[in-house]
């Protein structure tokens, strides 16, 4: 059956953050690492290098020359202990993630069918790790740490990741940007590679703030340190903050009162909020959001919004997912597919739908054979209570 | 994945310090050791006192300078594995995925996504997460309904455990409803639990227990019981086994019980067989909004917006399993039909819409069926309902 069939592809789609968050975490610990050697090692170079010198020169003892490699051999050793911890600490657990991750997925690709016992587990898994997605991404923390425990599935989903999001976006509504500020320093080449100028804001923020507090000669300093750097970019915006130097925090006058307005601060978690979903190439909307739109688009039906033909089996029918469904739209249908609903059975020309000659109430051939069969060829139309024999009844075409 | 996965293996050996070297150069703990011992080996000769100590460090410096071009080459060799991995995943993922406003935001939307997702916790037997979730959002979930699915997972978790029980109080309790569906739970239940004891306890045991059990239902399942009580003919279990009665001693006559009980009490309390989270999802994540993407995409491309804004452009093929109503797509019009516009059938049996069919419809007021001779009164069409 062609509509079983696995949509590799499809499934696809939704995976890309999946296997693409624990490959930037990896990255960030090879940078680290990367940061320890040439700290270290440059630092044993040019120590080696100065001794080097000075023994030509004739200017050192034996015994100092003796202690400055005692200092070398110190940095050796700490580069030493600091690239395992990292390697025991993050590496070696994030190349795990990647590779449990990439399993989980290399799993589907192996399923053939939909209706496989396996592809239910793995719909099962997947269902939970968006529901994961879904708690973190809405402030529900211990359900979603409660549910990846008990499915002992933590590996698959991105705790961490999103309690540092809620860490530092609970500092920026508290009004503090050192948080953020350190976590763009992390990123400045990424966040540079996609022109992101979060950074700015954030600056411009901690200067509005000095102002607001009437520290002006501090503000002036911290332009001049932070700010004029970005002058190629945001002239513009560096010179309205220079005004606003002049302008008292309860001015009415347009552009400085908006710089003056504490909702930049929610502005500026929300432009956080994006700035790290788009490094981390998450979606904006909780994966199970984008999943629920389309699954409820695919069976959205006018027919589900009668009370005359609701089906309790039908997702849309359930009072709260139709009202959910109604922010998507209806599915779209060239072909006819006649339901039984007497046993939820397909009709077609194996099962051909019957009439009922005076309501005109349809049914299959099938459920009403079974019916007559049991009733001395009798049947009877539950929903209007017409009776006749079943040979009484009549031939639908539907073309 | 193999793609991916072969350059995570490849990634893997490299970092690893257990695995001998398969780079093309020293592994940074080999070089960082190797260095380490060059400085103590210059250290222990210049405190030996050693007169040419120039010598010693110049030889030291090209040590220095030789092992710390080695660690960069390493590093330097993951790094471009690293890119790799990243270039085998872009090629896996070629597709972003969309980014769409925000959806169910709305209050009343997000009360209804909060308590379908409570009862899908309480549906899937995981109360201690419904518990915190419930707790954490302070969605209120109906107190009566969240007992019965306490009482539902009690009675599957027994079922599991072969304790049919729990099962056979409940159908007691609902015979009324189970009969009006005619569900055969009832019996499927006493049919395992009447092989477990033929099995394991013996014939005589069994036959009790048919007796007081099977005479209810012979009138609804006769051949079945005739076969129940028939197969210990064949005993032992071993020629059981290939007897024509081996699909009794299937694990299944057991294990369906489980599915089988779910749905019948769900339905009782009105809620649908399968589990509704997972089915949006599943059509949702398997390809449908790949495809809704697609027809939007080729719609930009047309440059034409589709007319119905409140319809996908395109359809997205269901299994049979979740079609749920009935579509009629008037063959003529290929419009739905609907409630003012509604299928009709000739008296030749085939059906169109109402708007068809007058369209259609001569002086007269007969009509010609488009797709047989048969002429008819347009009078005569009867309404269908599917």
């Amino acid at each position: 059956m062609s509509a079983n069939r696995l949509n590799v592809d499809g499934i696809m789609l939704f995976e890309q953050p999946f296997a693409r968050v624990p490959y930037e975490d990896y990255r960030k610990v090879f940078r680290t690492s990367q940061k320890y050697v040439e700290k270290e090692l440059g630092a044993v170079q040019t120590s080696c290098g100065d001794l080097s010198k000075r023994v030509n020169l004739g200017t050192v003892t034996a015994e100092d020359a003796a202690k400055g490699i005692d200092g070398m051999i110190a940095r050796v050793e700490t580069l030493k202990r600091k690239l395992s911890e990292l390697q025991d600490s993050a590496g070696a657990p994030t190349l795990g993630v990647m590779r449990e991750r990439l399993e989980h997925l290399a799993q589907v690709e192996s399923i053939q069918s939909t209706t496989e016992p396996e592809f239910a587990r793995w719909a099962d898994v997947r269902l939970d790790r968006w529901l994961v997605d879904w708690a973190l991404r809405n402030g529900k923390e211990q359900t979603a740490r409660t549910l990846a425990e008990h499915k002992g599935i933590q590996r698959l989903v991105d705790i961490d990741l999103f309690s540092d999001i809620r860490r530092i976006e609970d500092a920026l509504r508290n009004q503090s940007c050192t948080e953020a500020l350190a976590w763009c320093s992390e990123n400045r080449n990424a966040l540079r590679k996609i022109k992101n100028t979060l950074e700015f804001d954030l600056r411009l923020q901690e200067y509005i703030e000095l102002i607001r507090t009437g520290k002006r000669i501090e503000a002036i300093a911290y332009s001049k340190k932070h700010l004029i750097a970005w002058q190629s970019t945001h002239q513009q915006q560096i010179r309205t903050a220079a005004a606003l130097l002049c302008f008292p925090p309860k001015t009415t006058c347009g552009p400085y009162k908006r710089l003056y307005d504490k909702g930049r601060w929610k502005n500026l978690a929300d432009s956080f909020r994006l700035a790290i979903y788009n490094l981390s190439t998450l979606p904006t909307e909780p994966l199970l959001h984008l999943a629920m739109y389309a699954g409820l688009a695919s069976l959205k039906l006018p027919t589900c919004y009668d009370p005359e033909t609701r089906n309790a089996d039908c997702p849309i029918c359930d009072p709260d997912l139709g009202r959910l469904a109604q922010e998507v739209p209806f599915s779209h249908h060239v072909n006819s597919t006649i339901v039984c609903r007497l046993n939820g059975k397909i009709m077609d020309a194996d099962n051909m739908p019957m009439a009922f000659p005076q309501s005109g109430q349809v049914y299959s051939k099938e459920a009403l054979g079974e019916m007559a069969a049991k009733n001395d060829g009798f049947v009877t139309c539950p929903r209007t209570g017409e009776q006749c024999e079943f040979s009484a009844l009549r031939k639908v075409f539907i073309s | 994945m193999d793609g991916p996965l072969k350059e995570l293996a490849k990634l893997e050996k490299l970092t690893s310090d257990t695995g001998s070297s398969k780079g093309k150069s020293p592994s940074t703990t080999t070089s960082l050791d190797s260095l380490l011992q060059s400085l103590r080996q210059a250290r222990d000769r210049l405190q030996a006192g050693e007169l040419a100590s120039a010598d010693v460090l110049s030889s030291l410096s090209q040590t220095v300078e030789l092992k710390k071009k080695d660690v960069e080459e390493r590093q330097k060799e993951i790094y471009s594995c690293i890119n790799k991995y990243g270039k085998a995943l872009d090629k896996k993922f070629p597709t972003f995925l969309p980014s769409y406003p925000p959806l169910f935001s709305s209050s009343e939307s997000s009360i209804a996504l909060e308590r379908t997702i409570a009862l899908h916790f309480l549906r899937t037997g995981q109360f201690e997460t419904a518990e915190t979730f419930i707790e954490e959002s302070g969605v209120h979930v109906d107190r009566r309904l969240h007992d019965n699915f306490i009482d539902l997972h009690h009675i599957i978790t027994a079922l599991r455990q072969g304790n049919i029980a729990p099962a056979l109080e409940w159908t007691g309790r609902n015979r009324g409803f189970l009969q009006s569906r005619s569900s055969a739970l009832e019996f499927h239940l006493h049919r395992s639990q009447y092989m477990h004891l033929l099995l394991n306890s013996g014939i005589p045991t069994a036959l009790t227990y048919a007796q007081s059990t099977f005479p209810t239902f012979f009138a609804q399942h006769e051949s079945e019981i005739k076969r129940l009580t028939a197969c210990m003919v064949f005993l032992p279990l071993t020629r059981l086994k290939t007897s024509p009665y081996k699909d009794l001693v299937s694990p299944s006559i057991h294990s369906d019980l489980e599915p089988m009980f779910a749905k019948e009490y769900c339905a009782s309390l009105g809620m649908s067989r399968q589990v509704p989270l997972r089915v949006v999802g599943d059509i949702g994540g398997g390809g449908a909004l790949a495809r809704i993407e697609k027809g939007r995409k080729v719609m930009r491309e047309r440059k034409s917006e589709w007319s119905q804004s409140d319809e996908l452009p395109i359809e997205i093929p269901l299994p049979p399993e979740n079609r749920y109503h009935s579509i009629f797509a008037c063959p003529v019009s290929k419009e739905q039909s609907t409630e003012q516009n509604p299928p009709m059938m000739m008296s030749c049996g085939h059906v169109i819409t109402k708007d068809s069919l007058q369209k259609l419809s001569k002086p007269g007021g007969r009509v010609k069926c488009p797709y047989c001779p048969v002429e008819s009164a347009v009078t005569s069409a009867l309404r269908v309902h599917f």
